[in-house]
């Protein structure tokens, strides 16, 4: 009797099992199917090519050659040598510093400014000073373009009119002067969207903490920076992050506006890749310069990416 | 708060940013209406007489062949990175198991890898399977740069969905397939509209794959219209800006009708 029930609870326990095995097979093979196109596209067309394009960077070869020729870390080498090279780097640090300041520094300002400063018009402001993020930098670049024009341009109007002689050479022909004519474009439409993301965290800031600051005796100045931006370090965080993987990846804004020049002076990274990619056909030295980029964007990716992932402090 | 004078600073501080925000989109639209000789004199005065015929021809002269283009491939693009994504998503936020953490890990990694780190093995694997200079070469990476950061924001909205909906779909015999898309899709309409708007803007704006991948006129975007007439045109300033004004006009009101769910994508992105 006895054996004879523990035989039977011994199987039933086994199917149990094995139904259960069963099901949990089941589950793995349904995530796995939900998976799969989203892994399957992100292999082939992100994971594949990053992989080739470090292969590549130690071959000398160009997209319409035959051939290509291992050269070891000749790429590597050369770009320590690459005058441009070093200009473009030392711009794309230029408008990482530029931008953080203005675009996180202003953005912040207003942000504050929409969120205790008034009491109409709130979301007037956030809606009007978020429009040019939404534009094409495409659209954005011919329009500043045409702006900064030394015949019919908004540009020379504007600083005639506060009595400044214009520049000779042009806004975006004057070496000197082309990266920062870029960094004012970058701004006008990129500080919207930090003030955007940095109004929603002040917004979720407890009233409570702003009521002790004025049982206590502090000014709106004062509640600033004792309430406000303690509150709100991690969004601060996130958005200088965001920003500075912008500066690093920027693209578009300089391409239209100036192709990199005069002479390379405004050159930054992802226009010198795409320089040696498809017009000069170095498609080796090209990939060499886009580790580099990669080995930046992936420190920065990284950090922004362990920020998001911590508990959050701010209930 | 109640000290009137720095009310007022505050007012006066916004609305000057504000202006200096507005002024060259409105420059933009108003030299649109001018004719080219209107354009030298004050840049703020109204046209005589509107010129609607800058749109006319800027229209006929190919914006609105890329503006059908955009509208193509955006909408496919967009629904394929939708759908993907939020299937991932599901999973990986949902479901257990093996390897679940490396494929959210390295799918959310791709967000920081800048495209152009990779443009050009991408062209030469497009070129392989012959897809260069077609919409399928534009859409495939379009799909796989869009989903790591769908997956990131679709992944934080399915982990704070109620298990008790599972539980009761899963009682009544339903399983993980059917769930997915009768019960659990239908309620994340909210999620999915949010990561719909960012990618559409975003996608509407592509410049940088366009630029490789297309090579015919009659299969340009937007945005790789726009750079054929900024040479073909760099006199005819007023063509140039009615063109800039189309291309602008549709993301402008997608932005102002949809902006609450532009916000929130983009608000969660940078949690």
């Amino acid at each position: 009797m006895t054996t004879n029930t523990f035989e039977n609870r011994h199987a039933t326990r086994k199917r149990a099992n094995g139904w259960r095995k069963a099901r949990k097979r089941r589950e793995w093979f349904d995530a796995y199917l939900l998976v799969a196109p989203a892994l399957l596209m992100f292999l082939v067309f992100i994971i594949y090519p990053l992989i080739s394009t470090v292969y590549l960077s130690l071959f000398d070869y160009g997209l319409t050659d035959p051939r290509i020729r291992f050269i070891g870390f000749g790429n590597f080498a050369e770009l320590g040598q690459d005058a441009v090279f070093w200009r473009a780097l030392r711009n794309n640090a230029t408008i990482l510093v530029v931008s953080v300041l203005v675009q996180v520094g202003l953005g912040v300002i207003l942000a504050a400014m929409i969120d205790r400063g008034v009491r109409w018009g709130k979301s007037f402001y956030r809606t009007l000073n978020f429009a040019p993020v939404v534009m094409s930098a495409v659209a954005v670049g011919i329009l500043w373009q045409l702006i900064y024009d030394p015949t019919v341009g908004l540009a020379n109007h504007f600083v005639r009119a506060i009595g400044i002689h214009p520049p000779t050479q042009g806004w975006l022909g004057d070496p000197n002067i082309v990266i920062f004519a870029v960094l004012v474009v970058a701004c006008w439409q990129y500080t919207g969207y930090v003030m955007v993301i940095v109004l929603a965290g002040m917004q979720s800031v407890s009233q409570e903490l702003y009521e002790a600051a004025a049982i206590d005796g502090a000014n709106e100045i004062q509640k600033f920076f004792s309430v406000t931006i303690p509150s709100i370090r991690n969004v601060i965080i996130a958005v200088i992050l965001i920003t500075m993987i912008g500066a690093v990846k920027v693209f578009d804004i300089v391409y239209i506006l100036t192709r990199g020049g005069p002479a390379n002076a405004s050159q930054v990274m992802g226009t010198y890749i795409y320089y040696n990619a498809f017009t000069v056909n170095r498609a080796g030295y090209a990939s060499a310069i886009s580790v580099v980029l990669l080995a930046i964007a992936l420190i920065l990716g990284v950090m922004q990416l362990r920020l998001s992932s911590r508990p959050r402090e701010d209930a | 708060m109640k000290l009137r004078p720095l009310q007022l600073l505050v007012y006066a501080l916004l609305t000057l940013y504000s202006i200096a925000v507005a002024l060259p989109i409105v420059w933009m639209f108003l030299s649109s209406t001018k004719t080219v000789r209107e354009l030298f004199s004050f840049p703020f005065a109204l046209p005589a007489q509107p010129q609607w015929g800058n749109f006319a021809k800027a229209w006929d002269s190919g914006i609105s062949h890329y503006l059908v283009n955009s509208l193509f491939v955006t909408t496919v693009s967009v629904c394929l990175i939708v759908l993907f994504s939020a299937l991932a998503a599901y999973a990986l936020a949902r479901l257990n198991f093996p390897g679940r953490v490396p494929i959210f890990l390295l799918l959310i990694a791709g967000f920081a890898i800048p495209v152009h780190t990779v443009l050009v093995p991408l062209y030469r694997s497009l070129n392989g399977m012959g897809l260069l200079n077609t919409y399928a070469g534009l859409i495939a990476p379009y799909v796989a740069f869009g989903i790591p950061f769908s997956v990131l924001l679709l992944y934080a909205f399915f982990l704070e969905f109620p298990p008790e909906i599972e539980d009761a779909a899963r009682i009544d015999g339903c399983s993980t397939l059917p769930m997915v898309f009768k019960i659990v899709m239908p309620l994340s309409m909210p999620a999915l509209v949010s990561v719909t708007v960012f990618q559409s803007v975003f996608l509407w704006n592509e410049f940088s794959l366009a630029l490789i991948v297309i090579r015919d006129d009659a299969l340009r975007t937007i945005p790789l219209g726009l750079t054929k007439f900024q040479g073909q045109w760099s006199t005819n300033w007023t063509l140039m800006l009615a063109s800039l004004s189309m291309a602008t006009l549709p993301v402008l009101l997608l932005y102002i009708v949809l902006q609450k769910q532009f916000i929130r994508s983009l608000v969660g992105f940078s949690k």
